[in-house]
């Protein structure tokens, strides 16, 4: 729900079709808890620029231990400052405090009267007892409890004596009071780092020259190389990362279209990112750590090479690493590749895709056609349909650009024609094969056209050609016929 | 060739072919019909379902019919057309079609045949099998020699042009494959839609089916559009080579005999004790009846129409019917489970006698159309309410009376209607999930009416548009189209025959339920029995009134029997007074907000009244506008004539007016020229017909019979529209008769023993218009006492205390009952009302009482009921009998420690010494009295304490809201605010999108109107609110209070008000608003407040209606 949505008085738990009743022109968006994840997740590599320590906290949170990291920022006030600031610049809307106990810090930031609050150390129960039990840390069910007699606000508790309410409320709730005000120790376990395939060095002087990045590269790919190969795998998509002198990261990502673990071809997909990037990369004082990350990997097929002449998947790989290099200049859609596209109608049989969807496509193929099996009923008529291949007469393989009129003889009502003369040229008919009726695509049509019978016919001289019919004979209209392509 | 070429078609699936067939099975009968087809058959796909309807439209418009299934296999089976030949060859179908419905791996609608079915059943049936032409040619004749090895010269090959280019290549393949086989080769279409047009139906059914979007269906969609129906010379032309193929089309036809009448009255025989024929146990059963009817003999005019009615049975054969139904309710009777019988039939004399229907012979003798009609030749039809909590008692009875074998549910025809017709087909066009939700959010309620300009308007679009109009075009057309058969809620079909010879049977969602593929109007059409089983709340409420009158009151009739429905005393007048000034929550059909400002206008004061109030207030006399000339008459503002004389025999004891479906009929067949079976099919025709214009050739036939026998066009046309508005909700004089006697019985009920009226209520929640909460303040404005429910007085059940009945309780606006009401006991509140309880954790606590719980332990350690069952309890307030309140019994609760087994050891049960005794005390804030009151919402939904707006009244005061009670004391006209508990919302589908709320505060209730316009404006409010305030102007008008809304605003933030620490001072809760406000630089502040206190989610939210 954004601000928008809760201003207009909906309340989460609500229904959609009740809230819709409500605001009928409401937008919905499905939560997507992964994607929310992934941006904490990002976030908390970002606080790795005030502390090593970044723990995530909840689907919401971050928990960073700044324990001796206070004073390079110029003190805890001007750190907390510094964090809401760029937060804030990034588009955050943030909360965040600063206390002596991981609990109070929670407390604060989720309940704190201001946005940025830094807790003192001593004035933790002043803080905490005007606020509603939620920041406790507790179970929903255990704080329910709590309100059903009457105790609503940390301070209730603060004063109460501590046995009945651990008789009642479980020793949980004594144990996060203790651990708010510090009675009682808490750490804060830091972030896990995924373990990635990732290689880096870290320069004592720090470097700027293409030549020196691309050198370096070089060097990670080599070492990946090994990791690679011990693992089996190849990679299928690549980020280099430099970090400057001054903090700011630079990310470059490549992806491949074949699992890859040459470091001259790795180097030179990255070539070709550098190329278009040259003007933008800024080294400023120049990167002091170069990574490079494998983000995604394949399983590689080892090949032996050199015993069998086995060109043509050299050559594949060749023509793939091609087009790896246009894409990672000129980016996906750069590069296309036919493929056969789900219409009756001739023109639009083929389209055009991205290389990638295409290589996807190939290599899926197979399930694809599962998938087109299951998705009919288990039934004689779904076996049919699968074999249209066979159903479908004979095309030619290209077409006119555009379907070229012509003046025919034919049979009276949806026969094949007699003679045609095509381009000034008059052709009999020996033989015809047809009606192919080919109904308009009416959903994309403003006004109703004709259908279409296609016939393959041959001239008495065996030339063949693809000819159709708009609309038939009916006694009311002449219909008008046309040539759409040859047979070789 | 100049002869027109005979030519019958078999290869035909209807929209009964979900989501493949593309019309009507009547529409592909018409259409057969006038293309001069010498027969016609119906195959869908492995069923046969619409086989019933294209049969009566082949009677009507006579042309040959046979009945027949696609059977389309799981394996490598090619489709084949079955057709049966006789009687015998339509139960195989049934049999192959139930056993491939009931397979294990058959999922709901899609059964699972497979060729050993064929072959176990195929006999006397006749086969056209459509042999796979893509296949190796050795196959598909290995194949067919396999099939016509057992059915030899029952079998045929068929083929249809495709027009995909190689059309004569297929003919000749399967002309020779055919002859290779020895088979003779048949033509057929393959028919999909009956006219070409319907391709894009088709299209967007396909996409449907595969759950995509037209554009990517892509190659799944037909080629093009020839699988319609063709004239004989266009098929003749296309088999010109194989004319035999069309002339065996006339053979295949010739070897078919069977007709679905062979299927009639196929009742089952009920076992007599006497021996005697079924008509002459019906006529001892009824004398015998009469006997206990009429203690005081039998008088001749009953005695003769009692021979009457028993003649007439007699000769339509219609004794097992009466004695199937007598036996059903029979059982329920013995069983304790009270029931009642209505529709035509049920309304005779003879069902009086055999205890069918209580509707006596006094009431009886004004009703119109008493009896089955003979002319008419329908069924006759009774359906059955029973208590809705025991139904499934008579269910389980006749399943192990009539055994599987012989019963299951009809079907009931779910199709496509206004929303679900749009949505789907947006979606297969591919419009945005933006469109389809502006166009659905457009469509309100359920109508079946037409999309049209202006609901694409509402939701922005222009019909101008290719996609849009498209889109709509293609939603109309699949409106009323079945979507999937679904179980009828109570309908049984009986027979005497094997059930699955007669009909397929199809699994249900519900294991043990199984249902046939036909629904009610087929049922009917064919013949066979069918009887409702239904279940009604208000049966159940009344069988407690009963029961507690019995039980408290001992109140007997005339001949010291305990009261039945049947012998309540009659006509009571203060019963009837009651009723004429709306004084009716809870009563049964009347208690609607529209039927309570209806009845102060109407002032019933005799039974046939409430017939008529009941049958007023519904869509069928709404929209043919006969509600406003009949309340204009009976207050005498306007002359009654009739017409003719005709009319009055008609319409006479409705003021010549129609006001029932029976009248309507009767009007299309007196004075419209119909034949009495076209005016059921002109009725039935109604509800699916729509928009094919069939309904303007019987709105024209119909006016124009009138107008030619001298009726004004102008009240012709309000019949027919009348007849319309049945179509849809028909409700027949004979129904509106039975259930008066329900309005009667709990009207009785609530005038004499308020008390008695409310525990029942509860007792059968949920049912009926209104919560508990407002059951509660009724009876308690009624003077009758309710008391809370405790852990030491109260049972599951809520149950009567003796407790004086005080006159001065009685609310001023009920004065009129204080000497009217019976009462003598105060109603104590169940465990039933607590939330959170269950019935056998109650009768543990009541079982384990003796003479009371003392204290919390004591409670606890003896009822053995778990820590979270005390819990509830204490929430529920209900330990005050021990003298603690709600917070303070939960702090005593939450201190048990289950974990600890040694508290439950027999040496420690010593309640006293606990180990509260050394605890150190805790200082709990005191609950305040407007906590209390949401908490019990909470828990009971209700509050007996006070009502939450009390609370509010301060502040409300501060903003000029007037109280609820004080309206009728206001000038009309005036403008004021109200403000109060959302009860009910209500748009009634004849309203023109009025919205009609009802308001409750502490002191009653406000009855608020919003138009339209003002809908448009305060939607979110309108809908969303749970505690709201309206500003608007009071209208007053034949003593009925109406606040016309202008200005709505939602308050249910107020209400978190009632649980506030500190009170409920509206000023302080604004200053801190701001304050945090201000702090926060607009920073949603995180929502601190737990589902506890949030206590807007604890109010009602309201319910709707349509």
């Amino acid at each position: 729900m954004n601000e928008a949505a809760e201003a207009l008085g909906l309340r989460k738990g609500l229904g959609i079709a009740d809230a819709r009743a409500m605001h009928p022109d409401l937008e919905i968006l499905e939560a997507d808890p992964v994607a929310d994840g992934r941006m904490l997740c990002r976030l908390a590599d970002w606080c790795d620029h005030f502390t090593p320590l970044v723990a995530l906290d909840g689907a919401d949170g971050l928990m960073l231990d700044i324990s001796g990291c206070a004073h390079l920022f110029g003190g805890e006030d001007s750190l907390l400052r510094e964090v809401m600031r760029r937060l804030g610049m990034q588009g955050f809307d943030a909360r965040a405090s600063l206390a002596s106990t991981p609990g109070m810090a929670w407390a604060a930031a989720r309940f704190g009267d201001r946005p940025s609050v830094n807790v003192v150390p001593g004035e933790e129960e002043d803080a905490l007892s005007p606020m509603p039990l939620a920041a406790l840390r507790i179970e929903p069910e255990i704080q329910r409890k709590l309100e059903s007699v009457g105790l609503r606000r940390i301070g209730a508790l603060l004063g109460a004596p501590r046995g009945p309410l651990a008789r009642r409320f479980g020793g949980l709730l004594i144990t996060r009071l203790d651990q708010a005000l510090g009675i009682l120790e808490e750490v804060i376990s830091p972030r896990l780092p995924v373990p990635p395939l990732s290689v880096e060095r870290r320069l004592g002087e720090p470097i700027s020259l293409l030549q020196d990045i691309e050198q370096m590269l070089l060097l990670l790919a080599r070492t990946l190389k090994q990791d690679l190969e011990r693992r089996g795998e190849g990679v299928r998509q690549l980020t280099l990362s430099l970090f400057r002198v001054d903090g700011a990261v630079t990310r470059i990502t490549v992806s491949t279209s074949q699992a890859l673990r040459e470091p001259q071809a790795i180097a030179s997909l990255f070539r070709e990112k550098f190329t278009v990037l040259e003007n933008s990369l800024d080294p400023g004082h120049g990167f002091e750590l170069v990574r490079l990350a494998a983000i995604s990997t394949a399983p590689f097929l080892d090949r032996q090479e050199g015993l069998t002449d086995d060109r043509s998947s050299a050559e594949e790989e060749q023509f793939s690493l091609m087009v790896d290099r246009l894409r990672a200049r000129l980016g996906d859609h750069a590069v296309l590749a036919p493929a056969p596209a789900q219409s009756h109608v001739p023109e639009r049989q083929a389209e055009f895709i991205t290389f990638s969807d295409w290589m996807a496509q190939a290599s899926s193929s197979g399930v694809q056609k599962l998938a087109a099996d299951s998705r009919g009923t288990a039934s004689a008529s779904a076996l049919k349909q699968d074999a249209v291949p066979f159903a479908t007469p004979a095309r030619p393989l290209r077409l006119l650009v555009k379907p070229e009129l012509i003046e025919a003889a034919a049979e009276v009502p949806e026969g094949p024609p007699f003679s045609f003369r095509w381009r000034k040229a008059i052709y009999r008919v020996a033989r015809a094969e047809g009606p192919e009726r080919i109904a308009p695509e009416w959903w994309l049509e403003t006004k109703a056209s004709l259908a279409r019978d296609y016939f393959r016919v041959e001239d008495t001289e065996g030339r063949r050609f693809w000819v159709f019919r708009e609309g038939i004979y009916d006694g009311k209209s002449m219909p008008r016929w046309f040539l759409h392509g040859l047979f070789p | 060739m100049n002869s027109i070429p005979t030519y019958a078609e078999f290869g035909i699936q209807s929209n009964f072919s979900f989501l493949r067939g593309a019309s009507k099975p009547e529409d592909l009968v018409l259409a057969a019909k006038l293309m001069d087809y010498t027969a016609i058959g119906l195959a869908d796909r492995n069923s046969v379902a619409g086989v019933v309807r294209a049969w009566k439209q082949a009677e009507e418009s006579e042309i040959a019919y046979h009945p027949g299934c696609r059977l389309v296999f799981a394996d490598d089976t090619p489709d084949i057309l079955a057709y049966p030949q006789d009687r015998q060859g339509w139960a195989h179908l049934c049999r192959m079609l139930t056993q491939a419905n009931m397979r294990e791996e058959a999922q709901k609608g899609a059964p699972v045949l497979y060729r050993q079915d064929l072959f176990e059943w195929g006999e006397n049936i006749s086969l056209a099998i459509l042999p796979p032409l893509d296949q190796p040619a050795q196959d598909v004749l290995a194949l067919l020699r396999q099939i016509k090895k057992p059915f030899d010269k029952a079998t045929w090959v068929a083929v249809a042009p495709e027009y995909r280019g190689d059309d004569r290549w297929r003919l000749a393949q399967a002309a020779a494959i055919a002859d290779a086989a020895r088979l003779p080769l048949m033509a057929t279409n393959d028919i999909l839609y009956h006219t070409k047009d319907r391709r894009a139906l088709q299209d967007v059914l396909t996409a449907i089916r595969l759950k995509t979007t037209v554009a990517k269906a892509g190659l799944e969609l037909e080629i093009n559009a020839e699988r319609h129906m063709k004239l004989p010379e266009e098929m003749l032309r296309l088999f010109r080579d194989y004319p035999y193929a069309l002339a065996e089309t006339q053979r295949f036809a010739e070897t078919l005999s069977f007709s679905l009448r062979e299927l009639e009255h196929n009742y089952p025989d009920e076992v007599s004790e006497s021996g005697l024929s079924a008509q002459d146990e019906l006529e001892r059963l009824t004398w015998e009846g009469a006997r206990i009817r009429f203690p005081g003999g039998v008088a001749p005019e009953h005695e003769a129409l009692i021979r009457k009615e028993l003649g007439l049975v007699e000769r339509k054969n219609y004794a097992r019917y009466f004695l199937t139904v007598h036996d059903i309710m029979r059982f329920a009777r013995t069983k304790d489970i009270l029931c009642q019988g209505r529709g035509s039939a049920a309304n005779s004399l003879v069902c009086y006698c055999l205890g069918i229907t209580d509707v006596g012979p006094d009431i009886m003798d004004h009703l119109l159309e008493r009896f089955i009609s003979e002319e008419r030749d329908e069924p006759p039809d009774i359906d059955v309410d029973f208590e809705h909590e025991r139904r499934k008692e008579v269910i389980a009875y006749i399943y192990q009376k009539y055994s599987e074998k012989h019963t299951a549910l009809a079907a009931s025809v779910v199709s496509y209607r206004g929303r679900s017709a749009m949505r789907e087909v947006a979606k297969a066009m591919g419009l945005s999930e933006d469109v389809m939700k502006a166009l659905s959010g457009s469509i309100w309620g359920w109508s079946s009416a037409e999309v049209g300009e202006q609901e694409t308007n509402a939701a922005g679009l222009k019909q101008s548009d290719p996609s849009t109009h498209h889109m709509v075009t293609r939603a109309n057309e699949i409106m009323g189209f079945p979507r999937h058969l679904s179980q009828h809620v109570g309908g049984f079909v009986i027979t005497k025959d094997r059930l699955d010879e007669i009909v397929p049977i199809v699994k249900t969602a519900m294991d043990e339920r199984k249902m046939i593929e036909w629904d009610k109007d087929d049922l009917d059409n064919v013949g066979l029995l069918k009887v409702d089983v239904l279940a009604l709340g208000m049966l159940s409420c009344l069988r407690r009134c009963f029961d507690l009158l019995e039980a408290h009151y001992g109140e007997h009739d005339a001949y010291d029997r305990p009261y039945t429905l049947a012998t309540l005393p009659e006509e009571e007048k203060p019963v009837y007074d009651m009723i004429s000034r709306a004084d009716t929550i809870g009563v049964f059909q009347v208690e609607s907000r529209a039927q309570m400002s209806m009845l102060p206008r109407l002032q019933p004061k005799k039974f046939y009244d409430l017939v008529i109030e009941v049958a007023i207030v519904r869509p069928g006399p709404i929209q043919g506008d006969m509600v406003h000339p009949y309340l204009r008459r009976r207050e005498g503002k306007e002359a009654v004539k009739y017409h003719s004389e005709v009319m009055r025999s008609i319409l006479k004891r409705t003021l010549g007016v129609p006001l029932f479906q029976e009248q309507a009929m009767k009007i299309a067949i007196e004075a419209g020229g119909f034949k009495p079976y076209e005016a059921d099919q002109l009725r039935r025709a109604m509800a699916t017909f729509k928009r094919t214009g069939v309904v303007k050739d019987y709105r024209d036939k119909m006016v124009r019979g009138m107008v030619n026998k001298g009726y004004p066009e102008e009240f012709a046309k309000r019949c027919f529209k009348q007849i319309e508005g049945f179509g849809e909700y028909g409700f027949p004089e004979s129904h509106a008769a039975s259930f008066a006697l329900l309005v009667y019985a709990s009207a009785w009920f609530k005038a004499y023993y308020p008390d008695i009226f409310c525990t029942a209520l509860l007792n059968s929640q949920p049912m009926g218009f209104y919560a508990p909460a407002q059951l509660v303040r009724d009876a308690q404005e009624h003077g009758v006492e309710v008391l809370e429910p405790d852990v030491n007085l109260s049972v599951w059940d809520s149950v009567l205390e003796a407790s004086p009945f005080n006159p001065a309780r009685v609310a001023q606006q009920h004065c009129e009952m204080r000497f009217t009401i019976r009462s003598s006991h105060a109603v104590r509140l169940g465990f039933r009302q607590v939330k959170g309880l269950s019935e056998q954790d109650m009768e543990q606590l009541v079982a384990n009482r003796r003479d009371g719980y003392t204290s919390i332990r004591d409670l606890w350690l003896r009822s053995g009921l778990p820590k979270s069952i005390l819990i509830r309890l204490a929430e529920a307030d209900a330990f005050r009998s021990m003298g603690l309140d709600r917070r303070a019994a939960l702090w005593a609760v939450q201190a048990l420690d289950e974990a600890s087994a040694s508290e439950r050891l027999p040496l420690l049960d010593k309640p006293e010494i606990g180990l509260f005794a050394v605890e150190p005390e805790v200082q709990l804030p005191v609950m305040r009295p407007s906590e209390h009151v949401v908490n019990d919402y909470r828990s009971l939904t209700l509050s007996l304490k006070a009502h939450p707006v009390s609370f509010l009244r301060d502040q409300l005061k501060r903003s000029d809201v007037v109280a609820n009670g004080s309206l009728k004391d206001l000038r009309n006209g005036q403008r004021i605010s109200v403000a109060g508990l959302v009860l009910i919302r209500q748009r009634p589908g004849t309203s023109k999108g009025i919205i009609f709320m009802t308001l409750e505060d502490e002191t009653g209730i406000a009855n608020i109107v919003v138009w339209k316009q003002v809908f448009q404006r305060f939607r979110p409010e309108v809908l969303g609110s749970r505690f709201v305030r309206i500003t608007g102007r009071l209208q007053v008008a034949s003593g009925v209070t109406h606040v016309i809304a202008e200005r709505i605003e939602n308050l249910s933030g107020w209400l978190n008000l009632l649980t506030r620490e500190g009170g409920t001072s509206f000023g302080e809760h604004k200053s801190e608003t701001k304050k945090r406000k201000d702090d926060h630089h607009g920073l949603i502040q995180p929502a601190a407040t737990s589902a506890l206190t949030n206590v807007s989610s604890v109010m009602p939210k309201g319910r709707n209606f349509h």
